[in-house]
């Protein structure tokens, strides 16, 4: 039992972000489908931005484009929600999320979200025919 | 003569049913004819995956800002100088690798960097690729091997087990 908390622990405090900074598909497609839903900044921290309306940092391993994600988040209101992707590979083997998502943090903004790909953007998104530009 | 219309329609129903799920549904496997690929080289030379019929050959689903696949590629690089001997009289493996780059740049760097020797394609549309949906990819890297009259013939092994299944096939 307390081994298995521990583990939880150690997983939890791993990532950068929480289990409820993690944004659903579902939810993030509903708002860009539905035009009377109010619209979070969307950004690409991967190799391809995949999403309508997504702006594209570029990939969150290469410092150069963290700088971008910095310069884009610049000019936004902190309380507005943020949501980066990436889509690459599952988040253990991803290397674009977690310095992405830090940065987000970094820069104060209260609704930082990363959208919650499990496998890749083929499979968690555009297979499940969500909106793609 | 109402009961037997009825009956051929049904059954034609379930016919055209079936058929539209099995197309759906119908994984790649072990035994189907590879699915046809073509796509341009870096240089923009169109290439079949069916011009290399007659080689045993690797189809290699990789990109450059794929982590584990990048790490594979001197692996594949040594079993490519094993077994590509296409003057030798013998079964000669070939490789067809299909990345998944979207930037055409960070491609061509990768493969200089890694001196890849073999045939090299991308349409640089990432997890939008068409051929990502016709070979049914979940993830990469992914490879399926295919023989030389095209038929996939084993999917996604790597490393010894890769190894050990050509030293099978090569040679034969």
């Amino acid at each position: 039992m307390a081994l298995s908390w521990l583990t939880t622990l150690a997983q939890t405090t791993a990532e950068p972000w929480t289990d409820s900074e993690l944004k659903p598909t579902q939810e993030l497609a509903d708002q860009i489908n539905d035009s009377g839903k109010k619209k979070p900044l969307i950004i690409n921290v991967g190799p391809q931005a995949v999403i309508p309306g997504s702006l594209d940092a570029g990939p969150g391993s290469e410092k150069d484009n963290i700088k971008k994600l910095e310069k884009i988040l610049s000019t936004q209101d902190k309380n507005r929600e943020v949501v980066i992707y990436c889509g690459c590979c599952p988040f253990a083997k991803c290397p674009n999320v977690r310095p992405a998502f830090k940065a987000v943090k970094e820069q104060g903004f209260t609704q930082a979200r990363l959208l919650n790909i499990p496998k890749n953007i083929k499979t968690d998104w555009i297979d499940k025919n969500y909106p793609v530009q | 003569m109402r009961n037997i219309k009825l009956f051929i329609g049904f059954a034609s129903l379930l016919f055209f049913l079936n058929q539209e799920r099995s197309l759906a549904q119908k994984p790649i496997e072990v035994g189907d004819l590879a699915p046809e690929i073509v796509l341009p080289t870096p240089g923009g030379k169109m290439v079949s995956l069916s011009s290399m019929k007659g080689n045993l050959v690797l189809v290699d689903f990789w990109a450059s800002w794929c982590a584990p696949c990048v790490q594979e590629q001197p692996e594949l690089k040594k079993l490519y100088a094993k077994y590509h001997h296409p003057s030798q009289t013998g079964v000669n493996l070939d490789i067809y690798a299909v990345s998944l780059d979207s930037k055409k740049d960070a491609w061509e760097r990768a493969i200089k960097k890694l001196d890849l020797p073999w045939t090299q394609v991308s349409d640089l549309k990432f997890w939008t690729s068409p051929v990502a949906k016709t070979y049914q990819l979940e993830g990469i890297p992914f490879n399926v091997l295919v023989d030389q009259k095209g038929y996939i013939i084993a999917l996604n092994l790597h490393g010894e087990q890769l190894d050990q299944f050509l030293s099978k096939r090569v040679g034969k």
